[in-house]
């Protein structure tokens, strides 16, 4: 049986600067993992090389399914299952979430489930009053997170990587978007949850935490690194990078 | 009512300017590209301006017409064919001043058969002006709106050819808007990409008065669109949009002039371009403040897409300030799709080409939600986004 995703030695340059290190990392199918680390890290810059964005210089593997991504364009890589929840998603003019939906329904017409996520998700997260506003255009911060959610519900991935779906939430925003990943969680998943805080970590259970410092997972285990980290910071694992 | 011979039916005033402009024509010369006002433009053709036609050819109708509700008034090579349709010209007195200061403005006077007259009669619903050339002689259609003071009135005027011949066309569209009035005017330019239009529009705002304008460019070989909106009236204001895509070798020229003369009036303009294959698209904004233009607000915005390498963009705001008290602000850009969106779009599962279509229409939209008829907006958002699509699949962007 194949992972969710499987990241091998994963190195990404822009120009001379290295980013990712050398990232390891494997989410198997019904689990949730979260990644944390520093700013800088690389925690965005790895969403975005595994979604297949241009502008990095890549080596080593990731697999989603057992689906080499290798090669692909970043819709190739969609279709096939990858979907990235922006940390600061694109504002377009002009195109409403609900053209944006219909344009991902005609993209997988092999997929008929799209009519009933749509109304379903739309529904669930009170979506109604967004779908005809312009893409993240003019939305508050919360409200771009929760459209990120409503694709995502939409888009049904196998895997998906939330890039700081918690920040700049309320609290009770924050546990609406807990829950929702909770309801999401199913056997058919694999997710990621870029996090600075254990505050979503609470309302929600995570299988994994690993640890992002200077372009690598340093370290990975249990929801109770989260707790730890809270009180030390990243300190020690900058030293020993640097080391 | 059978259109009448140009010049028959003129009232006396209207002969009297016809005669004058006649007898001035001969002493004019075609504008030259050293000018400021025609910089732009290769004007090495003959404009022919004495072939207009003496008949009108036979109309065509198609479903924006046909699925109107309101007025349509037919205008065919210039002749209104509308029945009860006046002239501004059979009219006892000089409605709107017809006087021209250039070759093409002079020969209009000269040669136009008639130039709708839209009152109050008209104008107590929507109308849509469809203006139709059949021919291959140069034509001069004309539109006078005059809304009265206090009333609404909405226009749409369509400008476009029954042929794929060359022609060269000098359309003229003019509007007075009385005290405490709003017109919502859209014009759509849709002529072949053979003809030469050499555009006016001329708008007075009286005070207090709004005007909503938009105009959509699609066609010509050469699209002109020299307009001046006159903000007389203090407290008068006015939104101006356009959107224009140019391909194959267009040229689409745009000269808007926001002429502030009454206090505290307001005026937006926001236009928005693409370009494709060689085609040049020209911005020359003005927001002129006269010295009496205290606590205007004149603000102008322009947005363009290169989609080909050879295609060309000019964006050229000016201001001219003569008093101190008033904002003012403008802004262009000039630039290929972008290309965090189109990422972003293909993140959702969206191949480029796809998203590179959702962007282009998602560009105009801003412009293309602003005409006045649902109808009349889908079809002209269709035709935009139909032009963005058979470039892609010809692979010219
Ligand atoms: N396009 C780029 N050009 C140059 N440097 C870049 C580029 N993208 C990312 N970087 C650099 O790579 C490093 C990692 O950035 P990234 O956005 O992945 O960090 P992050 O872990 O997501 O940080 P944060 O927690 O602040 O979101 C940063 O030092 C950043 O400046
Ligand atoms: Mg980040």
């Amino acid at each position: 049986m194949s992972y969710a995703l499987e990241v091998r030695n994963l190195r990404a340059r822009i120009g001379d600067l290295e980013i990712l290190t050398g990232v390891d990392l494997t989410v198997p199918f019904g689990e949730v993992h979260a990644v944390m680390g520093p700013n800088g890290s690389g925690k965005s810059t790895l969403s975005h090389v595994l979604m297949g964005k241009s502008d990095y210089n890549v080596e080593g593997d990731a697999f989603i399914d057992g689906v080499d991504l290798s090669g692909m364009t970043v819709d190739q890589r969609a279709r096939a299952g990858l979907f990235e929840a922006f940390q600061y998603p694109i504002e377009v003019p002009g195109v409403s979430l609900d053209l944006l939906t219909t344009a991902m329904a005609e993209s997988n017409p092999e997929d008929p489930g799209f009519g009933g996520r749509i109304a379903a998700t739309s529904e669930r997260l009170s979506m109604e009053p967004f779908r005809s506003r312009a893409l993240n255009v003019g939305l508050s911060g919360g409200e771009k997170k929760r459209s990120e959610m409503y694709l995502l519900g939409v888009a049904n991935p196998k895997v998906a990587i939330l890039d700081e779906i918690d920040s700049g939430l309320d609290i009770d925003a924050v546990r609406e978007v807990a829950a929702m990943v909770e309801a999401l969680r199913s056997e058919d998943l694999g997710v990621v949850i870029i996090t600075h805080y254990s505050r979503i970590l609470r309302y929600m259970s995570v299988d994994k935490v690993h640890v992002m410092v200077a372009g690598k997972i340093v370290r990975s285990g249990g929801p109770e690194i989260a707790e730890e980290l809270e009180g030390s910071g990243y300190t020690e694992y900058q030293v020993a990078a640097a080391g | 009512m059978p259109p009448t011979l140009t010049g028959s039916n003129d009232a006396a005033w209207m002969a009297k300017k016809r005669t004058a402009a006649l007898e001035l024509l001969p002493t004019l010369a075609m504008p030259s590209e050293r000018e400021e006002n025609w910089r732009y433009l290769d004007l090495s053709f003959d404009p022919d301006l004495d072939s207009a036609p003496s008949t009108p050819g036979v109309a065509s109708s198609d479903a924006i017409v046909a699925g109107w509700h309101g007025t349509v008034v037919t205008i065919v090579d210039g002749f209104i064919v509308t029945d009860g349709v006046q002239s501004i010209g059979e009219r006892n007195e000089e409605t709107v001043s017809v006087d021209g200061d250039d070759l093409f403005s002079t020969a209009f006077v000269a040669y136009a058969p008639g130039t709708a007259y839209l009152g109050k009669e008209l104008l107590t619903q929507p109308v849509f002006v469809d203006i139709q050339s059949t021919s291959t002689a140069t034509t001069f259609p004309g539109v006078h709106v005059d809304v009265a003071p206090g009333s609404d009135a909405t226009v749409v005027v369509r400008m476009s050819s029954n042929s794929d011949q060359p022609a060269v066309t000098v359309p003229r569209v003019t509007a007075n808007v009385g005290d405490n009035a709003r017109l919502t005017l859209s014009i759509i330019q849709d002529w072949n990409y053979a003809t030469r239009a050499i555009g006016r529009c001329t708008i007075r705002l009286g005070r207090d008065s709004g005007l909503a304008f938009s105009e959509i460019g699609l066609g010509g070989k050469v699209g002109r669109l020299h307009l001046d909106v006159d903000y007389i009236g203090d407290g008068s204001h006015a939104k101006i949009y356009g959107a224009y895509f140019g391909e194959g070798n267009q040229t689409l020229d745009y000269r808007y002039f926001m002429n502030h003369i009454g206090t505290n009036t307001r005026a937006d303009m926001f236009l928005k371009g693409a370009v494709a294959d060689t085609a040049l698209s020209v911005f020359t904004g003005m927001i002129r403040i006269e010295e009496t233009g205290q606590r205007t607000e004149s603000f102008e915005t322009n947005r363009n897409l290169i989609l080909s390498e050879g295609a060309a963009a000019q964006s050229v705001p000016n201001l001219e300030i003569l008093n101190n008290d008033v904002k003012c602000g403008h802004g262009s850009s000039i630039g290929p799709l972008d290309e965090d969106q189109r990422y972003y779009l293909m993140s959702r599962g969206l191949t480029p080409e796809h998203a590179d279509r959702l962007q282009v229409h998602g560009f105009f939209e801003e412009v293309v939600e602003q005409i006045p008829d649902e109808h009349v907006a889908a079809w002209a958002r269709e035709r935009i986004n139909n032009k963005y699509i058979v470039a892609q699949q010809e692979g010219r962007v």
